[in-house]
């Protein structure tokens, strides 16, 4: 058996410092605000003074950068490094936040052997924005304890356990304090001390606990790793120190965001073709000063979604979309929380060919029309999309159509034939129209002219929808020919039997 | 006294191309689906702006012309791009001359914004035309007011040109008035129609409109050699005929 464990020294510090520089001196603080208290720090912290335990304003002193422990970014590191391990074997168990064990056991010649599969461990999660440490033994408890204990890689042969373990000290155990306090006062500093005890006087005086420990020092704990299940959901979320009012400096975030939500997809060979994002608005309604009532800010939401023709795994063009969008339908207050969730679709592969007819891309023709309805609208009064790609719906409705941001490829493909196309008027044109005895079309005027009619063609009655009240529709039809100065103009009239008014749909053209 | 073959050479030697006349490469073309004017044009050139000029309130056969074009072009697979001025194209009319609407993008400019329909319309040329892509790139201002079109400055239009003169895409603008002068490759006047009916004129309802025939005139191309005064004519025939 062979067993990986992948350890982040200083997790929830890393947590916070994902994709960002891990050499600056970063505390985390939490607890009451009446009692901050430094939780964690990073080397360079330690180095500046800060300790575990200090105040906030101590740690202030030691010209640190101090930021509030945040739940969600180890939550969401937890689940990146699951993601990473993941790559390497399915089986594998998330020991605690920040340490993961994988079974290596029957990978060796697809990963490679020791060393070339710890070095492949350690450089995709340092993609993914974590400094590692890992171990590989024959078991996972050995192989945690050379994690935690030695930096970069390490592999420890089986039988050589215990000779390789010896050196570590033994809060690498993190034994509970009172036990620690009974072996420092037995001067067991090591796990070689430990390790060399009589098991039977070990456990008569610290009990089976002692006698785990020992074992663990020994490195001689066999045990099955307890699987861990994959979320199935991408999500990644921030809280915001100070909330962003502009959508620029809002735009760095998101850009982070989606990075490490793409970095999630990529390791499980997926890619999303829909983004929901939250935004935590910080409201603050009407204080009213003379009634003395408490100040209060109540959270709301803005919620946009956008959708893809095509499953992408570039953060680049999401965040232009997402831009775009916050453009065109921007956040009514201040950003105090992010959530963006991607949904996962299987990546679409298709070979293109040298002699492909020309196409847009469709992720760059996404951000096209994005940026085209920023300028033209998103929709008309009827509710249909101003930019997108036109399918006549089956109904004898007049210019009845749906604009869809996705062309429908059609079944069947037919030759172009040469007819005459009619040019519309959308609405259409309010007419008056003067009608012979026979009721035909004579006369016409309509946006400041007045013209005879030479030739008609009518009438052809349509009509439909009766059932329905609002949307019932019913008609008579004349294409007629008229001079307009002078030259001829052939147009589509119609007459709504419904109000009797005259209209001017459109012109043969 | 050196020879003139020796002066050619040594000349040549130290910059090639000197005395050699530049052969242009021959331009590509798409068919437009009307013989009577791919005979005359040989084609809406590819890389190049074209304009169809014509009278915004008369039947000129200005989008009858871009219509086939569409379907030409969608039908060997391309996408295209019509951007809508006026909003006044209809898919039903396209789809019956067999446009295939999923390579077609519209663009629907909207007079209830706050820039103008023409600046709305070239924003979203500019558009796509930086997005690539697309066989056609239609500008439809052909319901706009030749006074609007006059108003767009030369550089605009040189700008186009010389933007797609580096892709396959061919920059088809309608409009009343040829603004683009000598930065569009091919200039093509449509003008007056000729209907012929069918039936009684007594009548109305035994009377149908049979075809119609459009005059045509090529005002200006870089493709061919220039033919003056070349008056011809397409018939397009309505659905039910």
């Amino acid at each position: 058996m062979l067993f990986g464990c992948i350890y982040v020294p200083d997790f929830p510090v890393q947590a916070a410092l994902r994709l960002e520089s891990k050499a600056q001196p970063v505390a985390l603080f939490d607890g009451p605000d009446s009692l901050l208290k430094i939780v964690a720090s990073n080397k360079p912290a330690r180095r500046a003074g800060v300790s575990i335990g200090m105040t906030k304003l101590q740690a202030e002193a030691c010209g640190v950068s101090l930021r509030k422990r945040v739940q969600e970014h180890e939550d969401s590191a937890q689940i990146a490094l699951l993601d990473c391990a993941y790559t390497f074997s399915p089986r594998l168990e998330s020991t605690v936040p920040g340490t993961l064990v994988t079974n290596l056991t029957g990978t060796e010649r697809l990963l490679g052997m020791g060393e070339t599969v710890g070095l492949k461990m350690a450089a995709l999660c340092r993609s993914t924005g974590f400094e590692v440490n890992i171990g590989i033994a024959a078991n996972p408890d050995t192989a945690i304890c050379a994690a935690r204990g030695f930096a970069g890689i390490t592999i420890i042969a089986p039988g050589e356990e215990g000779k390789r373990l010896g050196s570590l000290p033994i809060r690498v155990l993190e034994p509970a304090s009172e036990i620690m306090d009974v072996l420092d006062a037995w001067g067991i500093r090591t796990f070689k001390h430990l390790a060399v005890l009589p098991s039977v006087a070990l456990t008569e005086r610290l009990g089976q606990y002692g006698l785990h420990l020992q074992r663990l020092a020994q490195g001689a704990i066999e045990r099955e790793l307890v699987p861990a299940e994959l979320p199935t959901a991408f999500q990644e979320r921030t809280e915001l120190e100070e909330t962003v009012e502009l959508l620029e400096p809002l735009a760095f975030i998101l850009n982070r965001l989606l990075e490490q939500l793409m970095d999630r997809l990529v390791d499980r060979s997926l890619a999303t073709d829909h983004i929901e994002l939250v935004l935590s608005l910080e409201v603050h309604p009407d204080h009213d000063v003379k009634a003395a009532t408490p100040a209060a800010s109540t959270t709301a939401l803005h919620e946009r979604t956008i959708k893809l023709p095509v499953p992408t795994q570039d953060a680049k063009v999401l965040l232009r979309l997402l831009q775009l969008d916050l453009a065109a339908h921007p956040p009514a207050a201040p950003v105090k929380a992010i959530t963006i969730t991607a949904i996962p679709a299987r990546l679409r592969l298709t070979q293109t060919g040298l002699f492909q007819p020309l196409s847009p891309e469709p992720a760059l023709l996404e951000i096209t029309m994005a940026r085209i309805r920023a300028v033209v609208g998103e929709q008309d009064t009827a509710g249909r999309s101003r930019v997108g790609f036109p399918t006549v719906l089956d109904s004898h409705r007049p210019d009845c159509f749906h604009v869809a941001a996705q062309g429908i490829q059609p079944k069947t493909t037919s030759q172009p034939s040469s007819c005459l196309a009619l040019r519309l008027f959308r609405p259409a044109l309010p007419a008056r129209v003067e009608l012979s005895a026979e009721q035909a079309p004579v006369w016409m005027a309509f946006q400041r002219r007045k013209a005879r009619v030479v030739d008609a063609s009518g009438p052809w009655r349509g009509g439909g929808s009766w059932w329905d009240a609002t949307g019932d529709w019913l008609r008579d039809e004349w294409d007629v020919h008229i001079n307009v100065d002078g030259a001829p103009g052939l147009y589509r009239i119609f007459r709504d039997l419904r109000t009797g008014q005259w209209f001017v749909e459109g012109m043969y053209d | 006294m050196p020879s003139i073959a020796i002066i050619r050479s040594q000349v040549e030697a130290r910059i090639p191309g000197a005395l050699s006349v530049y052969q242009r490469p021959e331009q590509e073309v798409f068919s437009t689906g009307i013989p009577a004017l791919d005979t005359q044009i040989g084609g809406i050139p590819k890389s190049a702006l074209t304009q169809i000029c014509a009278a915004p309130a008369i039947s000129s056969g200005k989008t009858t012309l871009l219509t086939s074009l569409l379907a030409q072009v969608t039908q060997a697979e391309q996408h295209c791009a019509v951007v809508d001025a006026s909003d006044s194209f209809s898919p039903a009319s396209a789809a019956a001359m067999n446009v295939c609407l999923s390579r077609l993008l519209w663009v629907r400019c909207s007079s209830s914004s706050r820039l103008k329909p023409v600046e709305q319309a070239f924003k979203a040329a500019d558009v796509l035309v930086q997005n690539g892509g697309f066989g056609i790139i239609a500008i439809d201002l052909g319901n706009i007011e030749e006074t609007q079109i006059r108003k767009i400055p030369l550089t605009t239009w040189f700008r186009f040109a010389r933007v797609v003169e580096k892709t396959p895409t061919a920059l088809v603008v309608l409009m009343a008035y040829p603004a683009a002068q000598s930065c569009a490759a091919l200039t093509l006047h449509v003008g007056q129609s000729n209907p012929h009916w069918t039936g009684t004129a007594k009548s109305s309802h035994t009377q149908i409109l049979s075809d119609v025939q459009f005059d045509f005139e090529i005002g200006r191309t870089r493709t061919r050699k220039p033919v003056q005064n070349a008056n011809a004519r397409f018939t397009a025939r309505p659905r039910w005929a």
